[in-house]
């Protein structure tokens, strides 16, 4: 396995700005995750690495409560103050991707559906981390969770293996899923969601936000087909939804400025509730190479990371 | 506008599948599967209704074709109406029809009628054509079809026509504009009828019709007749005889059909154009009265007498001719076995009573008979003798040449078998005189003999008792006029050459019956006598339109040549092949000259027809409407009641092609408006 990554990391030279479609019709997660993701590594040298540091961040001011060994006793021997000292990452942190596998992901209007490209972004991102000896893990929900595998330094494989063999099936709900899995994440650590938010904004936030609440960094990527973005239809035809099979005469070239402005406010009201709660928001577009999403994931990263 | 076959329009209802299909076509055409409807749900509203909006222009194209098509199969039709102002432009063709019967010339009608043909003709454009019809009783082409050229011919005719004698009759006027605007190829057809619309004149339909599309434009000269109107309608002459002469008392009828009464006029009879007598006269407003006049003697033959009843706004009927002759006898010869019999007794006194006509009795025996006294005679009786062979020829000459022969047979009638002249060979006696005697059972009431006697209670021949008659065998042309009770034969006609030959198969004196007794024995003499004698009174006056017979004056009705002189002056020449009969044209005496051209053969008083001088009018619209049927608006009356030709039916029912082409053509359209659409 993975020839090409061990001989030669880049022997698909530019394989993370191929086209999705053509990465979709690989089929191996793992050697898509890793053309892709070792490439990017090789792009990136100066790359921060998530949690590789355990080194100092900053002193903060004792409250009752806080563990008297991480007391900072030096500095309490020159100020008589307590202090306890912060660190910049946990190292060995876990990494979980929530994959919403409900029906509506299930959609492709250009060759490659939505849920394809969700798994070659969670097999990359996988892979990726995997990489920084850090633990994987995996969720697919729709209205219930469907498949769970617990974060742990052992489960890249069995993260693949899962990815590749889950169908998209049932309608989908964010809230009882993600609620549940709040109380799951007991552990912080990096919480990736991947949907296509077919919500109410608010519902979507009010979802996801209890992810965070142990600390949790968050980084939710919304992925739409370009056809739901432009609305690129020309025949009036009924559309039936996916997962509800409800039917309705469309005239697209009569709505489609509305819906384009819908979806805009749609995707821009997430953006900005998301910014409010200090989610990383990226809007992904299947028809874009896959390295646009991970450039935005680990540059959002970065940020952070500098920010603390 | 019409519908052959409306029920197609049912076919309407095939509007709702275009409908349909615009309704329920889009939603079946494709499914596209999308993620969520989340925000096309937002937006529903809108997008159906922009959907329809899109396709109103099709479907509005679809429902009108389909539409088109059903119309196109219900056959539409036009009414005529609609033909006919659909032809309302173009040259007309005129047909003035000026009345002039003699009540257009009542006070200044004539001019105003003439004013309002010429006001027609100056009204013509200059692509028209015109005819002028002089109409009366009949109509008389004046000028056809004149050319926009010949208006001065029109005019001439119209100042030439003269009002005529005749009576007021529109049937034959509008038939005579119906020919000419039949063979007229002019779009528009028009007739002028001028006229004063006499109540009289019209009596109905009469068949009289115009061609389809003409207009009758009604004008009518009326009005004046608040003044008295007074005319002779016509006189009897009641003869006499006052030592020896024969005389006439001459009474006149006077009608006054104004509306005012007239007072102190004189009503005059003139003889000969001189007035010989006058009566004052006073009729009331629309009422009649007689005038009688003293007897007057009539001095010769053909006097010529007049009743005239002073002036007023209509002269041509205040005058009455009349013809006064002195009466004809008709002459009888009874030929009797004469001697003491006095068999002709009741003959003879029977043919001597009367006065219409009066009978001139000449008794005669077999032997005594002059050449002279056949040729005056009219008609010979034979009461039951022997006829020799000789006279028996003599009588079949006579009745050849159109006399009359009466041939009574008793026990003594004989005839030479040699001459075939009597009606049935006489055989034996029938004897009656034990039992019930014969009676007279049928008569023939349709023969001029018997006619009089045909109705109710006019004489009984059944009450005459005959004892006895000869038994006759009919000749195959004679004709049984009368039957004794058991079937024998009793009268029998047959008509040899000009004259007739009646046999009676009993006697006519009482030796075999009882029939001289009975009441019906004269007239049934007179009958019989004036039948053979061939006689008819003659009329002492026509009417104007009656036909004059030139054989009037002739004893006997042979062709005669000469000339007529009528009352203007005009002689009309008659010979033996060319008209035998003239029409009454004039009010006035006609003459008949013999061969030579001098000596008088006859006078004929023509009198016009009283009836025309009622002026009462009558509402044009009726003659109108009558002669435009189907028409209901008056005087613009459009069609006329002729079938319209296969070639105008089929041109009003044309319509369809057009309507059913342009329904294809929407179709077409449809065709090329849904390709446009779906491409784009």
């Amino acid at each position: 396995m993975s020839l090409l990554a061990s001989h030669n990391p880049s022997a698909i030279p530019g394989a993370r700005f191929m086209d999705p479609v053509v990465l979709a019709r690989i089929g191996n997660l793992s050697l898509v995750s890793r053309a892709v993701v070792d490439g990017f590594i090789n792009g990136l040298h100066k790359a921060p690495y998530f949690g590789a540091s355990v080194d100092f961040a900053e002193h903060r001011g004792y409250v009752p409560g806080d563990d008297i060994r991480r007391v900072d006793w030096r500095v309490w021997a020159r100020t008589d103050r307590y202090y306890v000292k912060e660190y910049e990452a946990e190292s060995n942190m876990n990494f979980s991707v929530l994959l919403d596998v409900s029906k509506s992901m299930d959609y492709g209007s250009i060759g490659i559906t939505k849920l394809d490209y969700a798994r070659i972004l969670t097999a990359c991102l996988t892979n990726l981390v995997h990489h920084q000896r850090d633990r994987v893990g995996f969720v697919a929900f729709d209205e219930d969770i469907v498949e769970h595998v617990p974060p742990s330094a052992k489960h890249m494989e069995t993260v693949l293996h899962v990815l590749d063999r889950i169908k998209p099936g049932r309608p989908g709900r964010l809230r009882e899923p993600l609620h549940k899995l709040a109380e799951h994440f007991g552990r912080r650590g990096v919480l990736v969601v991947i949907s296509d938010f077919y919500e109410d904004p608010e519902t979507v936030v009010d979802a996801v936000t209890p992810l965070r609440f142990r600390g949790n960094d968050l980084v939710v990527f919304h992925v739409l087909d370009p056809a739901e973005l432009d609305f690129g239809f020309s025949n009036a035809s009924a559309f039936e939804d996916l997962e509800s099979g409800d039917q309705i005469p469309v005239v697209p070239e009569a709505m489609r400025k509305e819906y384009i402005s819908l979806v805009r406010a749609h995707v821009d009201a997430l953006q900005q509730r998301f910014s409010e709660v200090r989610v990383d928001y990226t809007l992904l577009d299947t028809s874009k190479p896959l390295d646009h999403a991970l450039f935005r994931f680990l540059g959002g990263r970065e940020k952070k990371m500098r920010l603390r | 506008m019409s519908f052959l076959a409306p029920l197609f329009f049912a076919a309407l209802a095939a509007l709702a599948i275009p409908v349909l299909i615009h309704l329920i076509q889009r939603e079946k055409k494709q499914v596209v599967r999308f993620p969520s409807l989340m925000f096309v749900q937002r937006v529903p509203y809108k997008s159906v209704r922009r959907r329809r909006i899109h396709n109103w222009l099709l479907l509005m194209v679809r429902l009108t074709a389909l539409a088109l098509i059903v119309l196109a199969f219900a056959r539409p039709f036009l009414q005529r109406d609609d033909l006919d102002t659909a032809v309302g432009t173009g040259a007309r063709e005129v047909v003035v029809l000026l009345d002039q019967s003699y009540s257009i010339t009542y006070g200044d009608h004539w001019e105003r009628a003439r004013a309002a043909a010429n006001n027609a003709i100056n009204g013509l454009g200059p692509d028209d054509r015109a005819s002028v019809v002089l109409f009366s009783s009949g109509a008389e082409i004046a000028l056809r079809s004149a050319t926009p050229g010949e208006r001065q011919r029109l005019t001439a005719a119209v100042t030439a026509a003269k009002p005529a004698a005749g009576a007021t009759r529109y049937a034959p006027a509008l038939k005579v504009a119906g020919s000419i605007l039949a063979d007229s190829s002019l779009p528009r057809r028009e007739v002028v009828l001028i006229s004063d619309f006499q109540r009289v004149g019209w009596r109905g339909e009469e068949g009289a019709r115009l061609p389809n599309g003409t207009t009758i434009t009604p004008v009518a000269i009326t009005g004046g007749t608040e003044t008295p109107n007074v005319a002779v309608t016509g006189v009897s002459l009641a003869r006499s005889t006052f030592s020896n002469q024969e005389r006439v008392a001459v009474t006149a009828v006077v009608v006054n059909r104004g509306m005012a009464s007239l007072r102190g006029s004189q009503l005059a009879l003139e003889f000969g154009g001189r007035a010989i007598q006058s009566k004052p006269l006073d009729v009331e407003a629309n009422s009649s009265t007689s005038v009688t006049f003293d007897p007057v003697t009539v001095a010769g033959t053909f006097m010529r007498g007049s009743v005239r009843a002073g002036d007023d706004a209509l002269a041509t009927d205040n005058v009455f001719h009349f013809v006064v002759s002195p009466a004809q006898p008709v002459r009888v010869i009874v030929i009797d076995r004469g001697g003491t019999g006095g068999g002709a007794l009741y003959l003879t006194r029977a043919l001597a009573i009367g006065d219409a006509p009066r009978f001139e009795t000449v008794a005669r025996q077999p032997d005594t008979l002059s050449d002279d006294d056949l040729r005056r005679a009219s008609v010979v009786l034979l009461n039951d003798i022997a006829v020799p062979a000789a006279l028996a020829r003599r009588l079949q000459r006579f009745v050849e040449g159109g006399g009359g022969l009466f041939v009574a047979v008793g026990s003594r009638a004989t005839w030479s078998q040699d001459v075939d002249v009597l009606p049935a060979s006489v055989q034996a006696p029938v004897d009656r005189t034990r039992g019930d005697a014969a009676r007279i059972g049928a008569l023939e009431y349709g023969h001029p003999v018997f006619e009089p006697f045909r109705a109710p209670r006019s004489g009984d021949f059944a009450a005459a008792r005959i004892y006895g008659y000869r038994t006759v065998m009919p000749t195959p042309d004679a004709q049984v006029l009368a039957r004794f009770d058991g079937g024998a034969p009793a009268l029998i006609e047959r008509r040899i050459g000009a004259g007739r030959v009646l046999m009676w198969a009993s006697t006519l004196d009482l030796s075999w019956n009882d029939f001289p007794l009975k009441p019906v024995y004269l007239p049934f003499v007179h009958r019989a006598a004036q039948y053979l004698a061939a006689y008819t009174e003659p009329s002492p006056w026509l009417t104007v339109g009656q036909v004059l017979d030139t054989s009037l004056g002739a004893v006997r009705s042979q062709p005669v040549s000469g000339v007529v002189l009528t009352p203007s002056g005009r002689r009309v020449a008659i010979d033996e092949e060319g008209a035998e009969v003239m029409e009454l044209t004039e009010q006035g005496f006609y003459e008949l000259r013999g061969g030579s051209g001098d000596a008088v053969s006859g006078v004929v008083a023509s009198n016009v027809d009283t009836a025309e001088s009622d002026l009462t009018a009558m509402d044009p619209k009726e003659i109108v409407a009558a002669a435009t049927a189907g028409s209901d608006n008056g005087t613009q009356g459009g069609t006329a009641g002729l079938p319209p030709t296969p070639e105008a039916q089929e041109r009003s029912q044309r319509l369809w092609w057009y309507v059913l082409f342009l329904g294809i053509l929407l179709l077409g359209a449809d065709t090329l408006i849904s390709n446009r659409m779906s491409k784009t």
